[in-house]
């Protein structure tokens, strides 16, 4: 069942503050399976309860995971114990950690991907809106659940409100998606969109992806090389920044325009020779797609997906 | 956040990393003190957050402007003087009455450095750094920056410094040397003193090049910096190694266990706008130079806003990522700063709620409008959570807004609302 998530997805949540509860109670409605809460001093007591929905809340990860094998950690944790949590969760050998804090201090992630190298923990994020998964009805993340429809498309992104924009446009052109990943905007960040593509390649569930990138890094040009070497699936591709001025920082910290490598028509240059078809236009992600759904006889009809 | 020369200078010595004697001065006073002490050869540097100093030009402010397209017209002109008549930011002096002369229309209160870095407003001169000449037998460029692929510190190192490493990479990369570092070993004095050897010093200058570079790794890690960068250091005519020129970023993320980086912020060389935007909690805000205001959610969104904008033969003023909206006060804050830029002629707003509440957002429009007599119109365009409740707040409001679902639909009513230059008819109720 698509990438990442399916419905053995076992949630634990850590850090219950007030973004933290609102943001649960809405997976809690979307139908995510939510096994544990971690929140330290947590002033609920010992479990947190929401309609028909409750689960307990442990002192640390390892002892939640113990007691109900959760197998997927979403973190809601403020910036100064943002990283100290996703080692906790590496610790406690939580196979996919989903981290959504924005700010974590940059020498904080090279500790932590040094912890994640050799470990059995993938992660996505930080500074990111997680994963969510229609089919399965898991939402690991912030994302507005209303836009999302179950389909054959996958979504990964650098930026959080882009994943929404396109999908938007995918879901009013009749098109669903099976998992959508925003992986990021940070420098430093777990897995990159590289590696969502590979997981999208080998997943019988998608027949296409959405790739959306932005100015700064090389994060694109490595997805390029990937799709040009083993990616048999159409990609649909659109880099964010073009009319960005060269040498300012624009809110994310991963887009900085750093050489010629790092502006967006060197990215698109490198994913069209890679055979991405490009959507010049934020605006036109959802036509281009299905052009090539089309194209490709992947178009289904909505409705047509269980 | 950038530093000064002078601070990063500080932070080095401060860890046993070699700089020149010398020190910064506000004040002709203080100018005297640091001349007698280390002249009289000296070379006096302006200090700025902008590059391209020692290629650019001291001028008048109300000169800034022109100067700033001469250097960008004709750049080869103003390359790398440092004496003679027509001098940048960085001067070479001989005896204290010289030094001062030089020293003087730095510190004047109207003047501004212009490079092709600063814009055309130039930078203000924050304060001036007085060093003791080095004689040079060679330049070395040495540089610590995060390297986001492999999560890891990267040293870029090169035989060939004093010049633009970029321009180095592009004519002769095999003289760039790349370094990952292991953070877990971190880069100690030997690591150090091999990479010295692979830059060919000699042997006299090994050990001290070697402990040079693992006090600047310590730099790097103790200040929780994105970039420490030194180009160039210097092999001396006796044989040390010196840093003579030092540029240090600091991670703003990271400034809650720095006190904030308090001491090493001047807020003189920030945009005052930008400022506000902070004050205000406001995610990100830049000025530009067209006449859409924008205010968006979400740092990706808002340059795909610019760009649709663009593609629709639109000119954004601005970008602002607000962040995530929960409360009204912040949208009202965010227009305030749209509405007091005298460019703006039409203003778009596009929010697509995840964390953020757009029935939140559509309150503080509604507020703005009537608290600000906003007269520009306004395009609005609202998706994501809550998106029900915050149209039909917009609705019910009965403010002269137009409104669309769709990004491309929104951008094109933007576009065309700025080339009206109509203004906004009174709220109805």
């Amino acid at each position: 069942m698509s990438i990442l998530l399916n419905n053995r997805t076992r949630l634990l949540i850590q850090g219950l503050g007030n973004e933290g509860q609102n943001q649960i109670r809405r997976s809690l409605d979307y139908g995510t399976k939510v096994v544990a809460g971690v929140h330290p001093g947590f002033r609920g007591g010992d479990s947190f309860a929401y309609g028909n929905h409750s689960f307990p809340v442990f002192t640390t990860v390892t002892e939640a995971v113990e007691q109900t094998q959760a197998n997927c950690t979403i973190i809601y944790v403020p910036a100064p114990g943002a990283a100290d949590a996703i080692l906790e969760n590496i610790a406690a050998e939580v196979p996919l950690i989903v981290c959504i804090t924005e700010g974590v201090p940059v020498h904080d992630m090279i500790r932590v991907r040094t912890a994640l190298a050799n470990s059995k923990s993938k992660l996505i994020g930080p500074n990111c809106p997680g994963i969510i998964q229609p089919a399965s009805q898991c939402r690991v993340g912030i994302h507005p659940p209303d836009v999302f429809m179950a389909g054959n498309v996958g979504v990964v992104s650098r930026s959080g409100t882009l994943v929404y924009e396109a999908v938007d446009q995918l879901t009013r052109a009749g098109i669903g998606q099976s998992t959508c990943v925003g992986v990021g905007g940070d420098p430093i960040i777990g897995e990159q969109q590289q590696a969502i593509l590979r997981r999208f390649q080998s997943d019988p569930d998608t027949d296409a992806v959405v790739l959306i990138g932005e100015i700064g890094g090389l994060a694109e040009q490595a997805a390029a090389a990937y799709i040009k070497r083993s990616m048999t699936k159409p990609v649909v591709a659109f880099i964010a920044g073009a009319t960005a001025p060269p040498g300012r920082r624009m809110g994310h910290a991963g887009a900085i325009i750093e050489g010629e490598a790092g502006t967006a028509e060197a990215k698109l240059a490198a994913l069209e020779a890679a055979g991405a078809v490009i959507s010049r236009s934020p605006a036109e992600i959802g036509s281009t797609m299905r052009r090539v759904l089309e194209e490709h006889g992947k178009y289904q009809l909505p409705g047509s997906v269980d | 956040m950038n530093i000064h020369e002078y601070q990063a200078k500080q932070l080095f010595k401060s860890r046993g990393v070699p700089v020149p004697d010398g020190g910064a001065a506000t004040t002709e006073r203080e100018a005297r003190e640091l001349l007698k002490e280390h002249g009289p050869d000296v070379v006096i540097k302006a200090q700025v957050h902008a590059g391209g100093r020692g290629k650019g030009r001291v001028v008048k402010r109300d000169r800034a402007s022109r100067m700033y397209n001469d250097l960008r017209r004709e750049p080869e002109r103003y390359e790398g003087q440092i004496s003679g008549r027509r001098r940048g930011g960085v001067r070479l002096a001989s005896g204290v009455e010289e030094a001062l002369k030089e020293f003087r229309p730095f510190m004047d209160k109207d003047s501004r450095l212009v490079s092709v870095q600063t814009g055309p407003e130039g930078a203000p001169i924050s304060a001036v750094l007085i060093e003791k000449q080095t004689s040079i037998a060679k330049e070395y460029y040495f540089s610590i920056q995060v390297d986001g692929a492999n999560g890891q510190p990267l040293i870029v190192a090169s035989a060939e410094g004093g010049q633009s490493i970029e321009e180095v990479n592009k004519t002769n990369p095999r003289a760039v040397l790349r370094i990952p570092v292991d953070p877990t070993e971190g880069f100690p004095s030997f690591r150090g003193r091999s990479l010295a050897s692979q830059l060919g010093l000699p042997s006299s200058a090994i050990r001290p090049a070697g402990d040079m570079f693992a006090n600047l790794y310590r730099v790097f890690t103790e200040m929780d910096a994105s970039l420490v960068e030194v180009n160039p250091f210097v092999l001396t005519a006796n044989g040390a190694v010196v840093a003579i020129d030092g540029k240090v970023g600091l991670d703003d993320n990271a400034s809650f266990r720095h006190g904030g980086y308090e001491e090493w912020r001047d807020r003189s060389q920030e945009n005052p706008t930008e400022i506000e935007a902070e004050e205000a909690n406001i995610g990100s805000y830049i000025k530009l130079d067209g006449d859409i205001g924008c205010v968006v959610n979400g740092a990706g969104l808002a340059m795909a806003t610019m760009d649709t904008l663009k593609l629709h033969g639109g000119e954004p003023a601005n970008f602002l990522d607000i962040g995530t909206v929960n409360r009204k006060d912040r949208v009202i804050e965010a227009l305030r700063i749209i509405v007091n830029d005298p460019d703006v002629k039409a203003i778009f707003i596009n929010i697509f709620g995840g964390l953020a509440r757009v029935d939140i957002v559509a309150e503080g429009v509604v507020d703005a409008v009537r608290e600000l007599e906003i007269q520009q119109p306004l395009v609005v365009r609202l998706n994501g959570s809550n998106v029900e409740e915050g149209r039909r707040v917009l609705h019910d409001s009965g403010i002269d807004v137009q409104t669309a679902d769709e990004l491309g639909d929104a951008a094109e009513l933007a576009v065309n609302a700025a080339r009206s230059g109509k203004r906004r008819s009174r709220v109805t109720n």
